[in-house]
């Protein structure tokens, strides 16, 4: 057995697993975590996308052993306690998720992507979401989402108003 | 996976000791893209799983005397970030930015790209293309030779149990050399290669003449080839489009591309002699912004 | 007591003269039946606005979707909780001659082992119960489940599986469908026809249709199998109480079918089994049947526990329903302006192992093969035939994509040889109003030609170099 100390969405955890454990199984059986999904477990769905160290990673490709010492952030970290991220708050308002599966995978790659490149062309956001497969929505309202929490985080004013020249009216 | 042991090494001389006391029995894990998703679909895991990932002396990236040097354990994503690639040799990134997405690049090493040795590698072809030579260590001590020494065909590199890879070098002599990479890919993104090309060229003081022309071949042989021929139809030729054309179809020809599911051996090879006219025009394209090489 | 009981009666008494007392102070009419008031209907015009209709919502689904929370089944657990791993033939077309799976249950974890021989019922499907839970005998397709294990882990569950030792004698097999029909051709459901399922409609006399057609115009076009690939692999929880009654949880979209289907395979009075379909990651028609449910119960009877299995890709790839492959040939008779007199349409599906939706698939290609176009001469035949590859059943379309991209691409073809704009074509044939389909339906809110023209506009099909 290993022992894995792992900071995940900043509480220090600790797990004794075998050697083969991924990172994915550590945090969905060990941890009770289950926002992070298994969707195709050889790193090509994205649906285990999580951020390491500052870095989306697919978990069902590292170690467990790997992430001793190191810092996690899953889905269940990205809101606080009293407010959704600006991706999370977005992508509810404008519908981009369907089935929900994706979309953990995808809200972290897309924080990601915002934390280092806050106002990302539509190519970047595309390139960015290369790792992340989704077979309900297209990719377009998702796509414009995070061109949407950009734009919000910017200013929240300018994305007031880009709900409402999408949306009409105010809907609460 | 089925189970095995694990064992973290500090360092790359901690990772040849290891090596040498778990021989044919252990694997190397570096970003683990390629080996645990193998190791997934096999019947066996390795006894021991020797992780190298964290060997400080195995990452970085520099200029040195001996040219540009990449630490095997330097990502893909590190590749794309580096000034210092972006200015000697920006094909790298062209080629580091084709491979998966954004999660196995962050993970995926350019060590663990050239190990795997598929002949679809992305990493290889530019680094062929500028006469990149590799440092092998194993409890003997450490070598350099050129990389194509690696490649033995697919899957199957010259490494024997215990040795284990632990640099890249691009030569003084090929730093700011104008080239270029492109891929072609059923997808723009996580695609496995149809054809790699990459070409990389001086040009003589008035730009009209090719001079140390390099073509190199990926996913169309067994593994990452050059295109010798095409090459020497090139050299001292005076440059021109019907040149970087012609030199395309001759590379097609030294290219041993097999149909499968994904194309054509035709389909490859009109892609071949597309994609390696290309990569000339760009890398000549590059060279009005060729930087003194190092001297 | 008994002056309790007085006087409540007293009371009980006084509220009666009280309300009758009030009643004839009211001077109330006499009760008399209530006249009908005529109620309007309330029909939202174009354009207004009501309560509900025209408002901008946000999906319930969300909040939970973008935190993490919606639990998916692979999310759940209960106490005690067995995972469920299955053997999969990994041969197109065999017959069993021995499976032996001691060397699976000596494994230590593994609390459960089934097979074929433990299901009551071993058969089941939406149209024909064709389909084996477990494969007995026969193997059909190298994705057919051969035995299924329960054991503490996973990882343990996966190892017993490959410890399973079967012996198979392999068996002729037949992977094209045109080859399939042949009357020589390997009997994939011996001793019945390898067609499984046919549908022609006739309309007209094509005959006389083409002796007056200008053109004839012919094409083979094929379509290639697909897979849904939803994010969320196929999974399902099966726990039973201490009366006997089965708990389901699934990942299916139609689960009365899929709790009538329990019942039969499992000998159970519907009365005792419970489906609950849960939130679901991704169906598009792939997860509209049973596919492990009967094993997991099974395997939780055995083992007196919950017992959940959730598809590898793997699975998703070779062992559920994937869409048909069609090969189409179709022959139309056109004047020189374009306009078709006949058609002859012939749609060969290739049916995959079993079943499954075929039928319904096949229906609706046949009525949709001859395209959104008036034809008043018609025959259209569609057959649908077992081959031993990966069952084919329902994906979004049902069998309208196949036709659609071979009446698209004739329509182009026939357009280019006769020199009419390929949009210009479509209108000169396409339904209006009150158009007579196929099958003698007449159609209303017909607007293939405004949606035609609206598109053309939209896309700049005039500004095109």
């Amino acid at each position: 057995m290993i022992d894995v100390t792992v900071t995940v969405n900043g509480s220090v955890r600790r797990a004794a697993v075998p050697p083969e454990t991924t990172l994915l199984t550590l945090l969905r059986d060990n941890f009770q975590l289950t926002g992070t999904k298994l969707g195709c477990d050889v790193g090509d769905c994205g649906a285990c996308t999580v951020i390491v160290d500052g870095m989306a990673v697919n978990a069902c490709l590292m170690l467990a052993a790997q992430t001793d010492g190191r810092q996690v952030l899953t889905i269940e970290g990205l809101a606080t306690k009293d407010k959704l991220h600006p991706l999370q708050k977005v992508f509810e308002e404008s519908g981009a998720l369907q089935c929900g599966f994706c979309g953990p995978g995808m809200l972290l790659s897309a924080k990601a992507l915002l934390d280092e490149n806050p106002e990302p062309s539509v190519y970047e956001i595309r390139d960015a979401l290369a790792g992340n497969l989704c077979r309900c929505t297209g990719y377009s309202k998702i796509v414009e989402a995070v061109q949407d929490a950009a734009r919000m985080r910017q200013t929240p004013q300018a994305h007031e108003a880009h709900q409402l020249e999408m949306h009409g009216q105010d809907h609460g | 996976m089925k189970p095995f042991e694990y064992v973290a090494a500090r360092d790359s001389q901690h990772a040849v000791a290891l090596l040498a006391e778990y021989g044919s029995g252990a694997k190397v894990l570096a970003g683990g893209t390629d080996l645990l998703a193998d190791l997934k679909a096999a019947q066996h895991s390795p006894r021991v799983m020797v992780d190298i990932s964290q060997a400080a002396d195995l990452k970085g990236i520099s200029l040195t005397d001996d040219g540009l040097r990449l630490g095997a354990l330097v990502t893909h994503t590190e590749i794309m970030r580096s000034s210092v690639i972006r200015d000697y040799c920006p094909a790298l990134i062209e080629a580091a930015h084709t491979i998966g997405a954004v999660q196995t690049r962050n993970l995926g090493t350019i060590g663990g790209n050239l190990v795997t040795c598929v002949p679809s590698m992305d990493s290889g072809p530019t680094l062929l293309a500028l006469d990149a030579q590799i440092t092998v260590v194993d409890p003997g001590g450490q070598r350099r030779m050129p990389l194509s020494a690696l490649f033995v065909g697919p899957r199957k590199t010259s490494l024997a149990d215990g040795q284990l890879l632990v640099d890249i070098v691009i030569p003084k002599a090929s730093v700011g050399k104008p080239a270029a990479f492109l891929k072609f890919g059923l997808r723009k993104g996580q695609a496995l290669a149809l054809v790699n090309a990459a070409a990389s060229l001086w040009v003589d003081g008035e730009r009209t003449t090719f001079v140390a022309p390099r073509i190199a071949l990926g996913a169309v042989a067994p593994t990452v080839i050059r295109a010798p021929k095409a090459e020497a139809f090139l050299a001292g030729l005076t440059i021109s489009p019907e040149a970087m054309d012609k030199a395309g179809r001759i590379a097609a020809s030294e290219a041993k591309p097999i149909s499968d599911f994904r194309a054509s051996a035709d389909y490859r090879r009109d892609l071949i002699a597309v994609l390696v006219k290309r990569a000339l025009a760009t890398a000549y394209e590059r060279s009005t912004a060729q930087k003194e090489h190092v001297q | 007591m008994a002056d309790e009981t007085k006087t409540l009666t007293r009371e009980r008494i006084a509220l009666g003269d009280l309300l009758r007392h009030a009643d004839d102070k009211q001077k109330l009419p006499a009760a008399v039946p209530p006249k009908t008031v005529p109620v309007e209907p309330l029909v939202p015009q174009p354009g207004q606005q009501t309560l509900a209709v025209g408002q901008r919502v946000t999906r319930p689904d969300s909040r939970n979707h973008g935190l993490g929370q919606t639990k998916y089944i692979d999310d759940l657990t209960l106490p005690g909780m067995l995972y469920a791993k299955i053997k999969r033939a990994g041969i197109a077309s065999a017959r069993i001659v021995r499976i032996d799976t001691s060397a699976a249950e000596a494994v230590p974890g593994v609390m459960a082992v089934i097979t074929a021989s433990d299901i009551p019922v071993n058969s089941f499907g939406p149209t024909f119960q064709d389909q084996p839970v477990l494969v007995g005998d026969i193997v059909r397709h190298a994705g057919d489940g051969v035995a299924a294990v329960a054991a503490v882990t996973e990882q343990i569950a996966a190892e017993a599986v490959e410890k399973i030792v079967i012996e198979f004698e392999p068996l002729p097999a037949v992977f094209d469908p045109l080859e399939a029909m042949q009357e020589h051709a390997y009997k994939i459901h011996a001793p019945n026809s390898n067609i499984y399922a046919s549908k022609v409609i006739r309309k007209g006399d094509v005959e006389k249709g083409f002796a007056q057609s200008d053109r004839i115009f012919e094409g083979q076009f094929t379509t290639q199998m697909v897979e849904h690939v939803p994010l969320e692999p196929h999974a399902a929880i099966a726990d039973w109480d201490a009366n006997d009654r089965l708990t389901v949880w699934a990942t299916i979209g139609r689960i009365t079918l899929a709790r009538a289907d329990l019942a039969r395979t499992l000998t159970l009075p519907m009365s005792r089994v419970r489906l609950i379909g849960t939130i679901v990651g991704g169906n598009f028609g792939g997860k509209n049947e049973i596919t492990q449910e009967p094993a997991l119960a099974l395997l939780s009877k055995k083992a007196g526990r919950p017992v959940k299995g959730v598809f590898t890709r793997s699975d998703e790839f070779i062992s559920t329903t994937t869409r048909h492959p069609f090969v189409m040939n179709y022959k139309t008779g056109v004047t020189k302006d374009g306009r078709i007199l006949a058609r002859t349409v012939r749609l060969v599906l290739d049916g995959g192992a079993y079943c499954s939706w075929s039928a319904t698939t096949l229906g609706k290609a046949c009525i949709l093969a001859s395209g959104p176009y008036n034809i008043e001469n018609l025959i259209s035949e569609a057959f649908v035939v077992y081959t031993n590859k990966t069952m084919t059943g329902a994906m979004r379309g049902f069998g309208a994509p196949q036709v659609c991209f071979a009446y698209e691409s004739q329509m182009d073809d026939i357009a280019k040889a006769l020199g009419i704009d390929p949009i210009e074509i479509r209108l000169r044939n396409a339904f209006g109003e009150g158009a007579i389909s196929p099958t003698g339906q007449s159609l209303h809110s017909v607007v293939v030609k405004e949606s035609l023209l609206t598109a053309a506009e939209r896309f700049g099909w005039e500004e095109r170099p």
